[in-house]
């Protein structure tokens, strides 16, 4: 088979909901990106800031909205009525998997998260070691971000190989 | 512990279906395509409706679109 015809069997084979979960990972990759940049590029005194840390959450959030509302506009104009339809049983089942993941990220980011605390808390840990002011938020942050990426990838892999609980 | 899998004969019957697409089945069976797709591929066995509405397309009985391949081990 020529690469032009795997890559016109490939658009053949993809879903609407399969662009529509490739644009939210697409949008929720680059805000996680967007984010871990800042937090990286940002000085000791900024990172101490909450004013600096409450605009770059405020434009996390400004962003994530503005770029999913822009996505789910052109994907409107570009669907055949296929965005009003409704999962069916399978689509179900693979949200339900891909949900189950983002339990388990967000559980483990949010223990992290009181464990880092209660560290700072008696005077230990990475957020006094390294002097990061805020680490429990920024776990947080990183951990929901994290979860969103793993549950639109989780979806996008399960529904392309069809197997669900394989 | 005795396992099996589900197996079926949905392509060829597609085809023998006036080359019926899976589109078409998708369609009337009220799944999309990549479900049939899957279905097809013994990747995913289909809830209880979803196999009757199967056979009631193909207009046979459930046994002779899906078969039960029983394997101990």
């Amino acid at each position: 088979m020529t690469r032009s015809a795997a890559l016109k069997e490939f658009l053949q084979s993809i879903s609407f909901r399969e662009v529509t979960l490739s644009i939210d990972l697409l949008v929720s990759t680059y805000i996680g990106y967007f984010y871990l940049k800042n937090v990286f590029s940002a000085s000791s005194e900024q990172l101490a800031s909450p004013v600096w840390l409450s605009e770059l959450l405020l434009q996390v959030i400004i962003y994530s909205i503005v770029l999913m509302v822009i996505s789910y506009i052109v994907l409107a104009f570009i669907s055949d009525d296929e965005l009003e339809q409704p999962l069916d049983v399978r689509e179900k089942q693979i949200s339900l998997v891909g949900y189950k993941y983002t339990t388990y990220i967000l559980q483990t980011g949010i223990c992290i998260a009181i464990f880092q605390y209660q560290a700072h808390a008696q005077g230990f840990g990475p957020s006094i070691e390294y002097n990061i002011p805020f680490l429990p938020l920024h776990i947080m942050v990183c951990a929901f971000l994290l979860a969103e990426i793993t549950n639109y990838a989780t979806q996008l892999y399960k529904g392309r190989t069809g197997a669900i609980y394989g | 512990m005795a396992s099996g899998v589900i197996t079926n004969s949905i392509r060829t019957l597609r085809f023998l279906n006036n080359e019926m697409t899976q589109k078409q089945l998708a369609q009337e069976i009220g799944v999309t395509r990549q479900t049939v797709m899957a279905i097809e591929a013994n990747k995913y066995s289909p809830s209880l409706e979803v196999a009757f509405k199967i056979a009631t397309v193909f207009k046979l009985p459930l046994e002779e679109i899906f078969q039960y391949q029983h394997s101990s081990d």
